[in-house]
């Protein structure tokens, strides 16, 4: 069999993998929209001066890294939902409770990442900074906001993009929870034609390409927005 | 430049090896003193673990032994999912496929079948609260099935509207279906059968519609052109039904003691043809 390049191009399992490429993308973009401030928030938890606020931050990034991604997509599909009360339960099945559960896993998992890469990128700003800002009379929020961020912002991009690559990538895991992103409906194409090779390289490609606009974009703005030395 | 010369060499070096791969596999496997035969077991009564040995058994595994003791070499069985089942055979991972495969005419053109080894059909069962009683119904709304066999296909035919999520193993559309993310769930006949046994008190709530959305030839799958392991394999099948050793391992599966529940065989294991 030869590898048709003409399945890709038109026809039904063309526009199969086009709509995973486009839910695919979607998803990720959903993601990354709610996981960047929820990581902001549980960064800002693991340095405040409050302890029981430590505490939190830290309870939420050790317990979401540690677990494998597939296994908090299941949890979110069959475990979770199942306590929810029976009336919610039933208008959330009856839409797409399958993007659902692996926006809300992709998003905790994502977030906890992120939040270590910008506690990361806090701690690397001099403490002369924050005590600086503190004993001008700034409070512990201003201070984050006016002065430490916005520095801390050059800094944590290079990883935060890293993040976003790791991200788009476990979008394929949500294929174990029937949601037809690109990996589900390159095996859709794959059972039903048995063109395993031209589905799988269109989703390599579809990867690939996204990873490498991504790429992309993050070595702009480091050469855009040079970390400037204290 | 020195890139391309290395995959130059490579491909060569691939193409060289290719023909060492495709040795005589009967005499590989009689050499190695060992058969390894891919199974799903995820899919009762065909293959499954049964939780007090923690072994897998079914029907699929019985044969799988028969064939082995034929052959005179140990058994040794490897788990797949069903979207794998074709991809690890074509690449020589296992010997021989006794996964609850279907025969059809697309699959003659990758790999080779064994004779029938069962019939069923292929159907759907439904919660009864969902008021749906014939499969039409199922136009526009979400039925769960596994992904990779010929299920999603085959519903997809009968009713084009319908919204089909897959998932890896055919237990996962089960609970799926239990806990209301779907209408209906699609499966063999005898799967659905096995898994209606399972509900317990819980069957008064379900009903598996009595339409056919196909009927399923399941034959061993073999590697495409092994002519010797077919032979022996359609063999020791030939006994296995001559000796009535076939109809007994059916009723020990599917008969009135199980929970399957046929109370007759309608087909016997002469054939490795099917239709279109």
């Amino acid at each position: 069999m030869a590898f048709d390049l003409n399945l890709l191009l038109v026809g039904t399992y063309h526009d199969w993998l086009i709509q995973g490429l486009r839910l695919s993308l979607g998803i990720a973009g959903i993601t990354l929209v709610l996981a960047l401030p929820l990581a902001m928030v549980v960064a800002l938890f693991r340095l405040s001066p409050v302890a029981a606020l430590r505490w939190l931050g830290v309870m939420f990034v050790e317990s979401i890294r540690n677990v494998p991604l597939l296994a908090h997509m299941l949890f979110w599909y069959f475990g979770a939902p199942e306590l929810l009360p029976d009336s919610l339960k039933r208008w959330l099945y009856a839409g797409n409770i399958e993007v659902l559960s692996a926006t809300v896993a992709l998003t905790l998992y994502t977030a906890a990442y992120m939040a270590e890469d910008i506690r990361s990128g806090i701690r690397g700003i001099s403490s002369g900074q924050f005590e600086a800002g503190r004993s001008l009379g700034f409070s512990f929020l201003g201070t984050m906001r006016l002065i430490i961020l916005p520095q801390a912002l050059r800094v944590t991009i290079p990883p935060l993009v890293s993040q976003t690559l790791n991200l788009w990538k476990n979008t394929s895991i949500a294929t174990i929870i029937g949601v037809g992103e690109l990996m589900y409906q390159a095996a859709k194409v794959e059972s039903s034609a048995f063109r395993s090779a031209e589905a799988f390289a269109f989703a390599t490609i579809c990867y690939l390409s996204v990873s490498l606009i991504l790429t992309g974009l993050g070595l702009f703005y480091r050469h855009r927005f040079p970390v400037r030395s204290a | 430049m020195r890139y391309a010369r290395f995959m130059t060499s490579f491909i060569l070096l691939a193409t060289l090896l290719s023909p060492l791969a495709k040795a005589d596999q009967l005499a590989d496997i009689k050499k190695k003193g060992e058969i390894v035969v891919g199974v799903l077991g995820t899919d009762e009564p065909n293959s499954f673990i049964d939780p007090a040995t923690r072994k897998i058994v079914g029907y699929d595994v019985d044969l799988s032994e028969a064939i082995a003791k034929k052959l005179g070499v140990k058994l040794t069985l490897k788990q797949l999912s069903v979207a794998a089942r074709i991809p690890e055979l074509e690449q020589g991972r296992i010997d021989l496929l006794a996964a609850s495969l279907t025969h059809n005419k697309e699959r003659e053109a990758k790999i080779d079948f064994s004779l029938t080894t069962l019939v069923t059909g292929q159907r759907v069962m439904v919660r009864k609260d969902s008021g749906i009683t014939a499969v039409s119904q199922l136009a526009g709304k979400k039925v769960l099935t596994v992904k990779g066999g010929t299920q999603e296909p085959n519903i997809r035919k009968a009713v084009p509207t319908a919204d089909v999520v897959t998932f890896e193993t055919s237990l996962q559309a089960f609970i799926g279906l239990q806990q209301g993310k779907g209408l209906g769930y699609v499966n063999d006949e005898v799967s659905l059968f096995n898994n209606y046994g399972k509900l317990g008190d819980a069957q008064k709530d379900y009903v598996i519609l009595p339409q056919n959305l196909s009927i399923e030839p399941l034959a061993l799958g073999i590697r495409k052109g092994e002519l010797g392991l077919k032979k022996l394999v359609d063999d020791a099948l030939r006994e296995l039904e001559k000796s009535g050793e076939a109809e007994k391992l059916f009723f020990k599966w599917y008969g009135p003691n199980s929970k399957v529940k046929f109370d007759k065989r309608t087909f016997r294991i002469d054939s490795d043809k099917v239709d279109g």
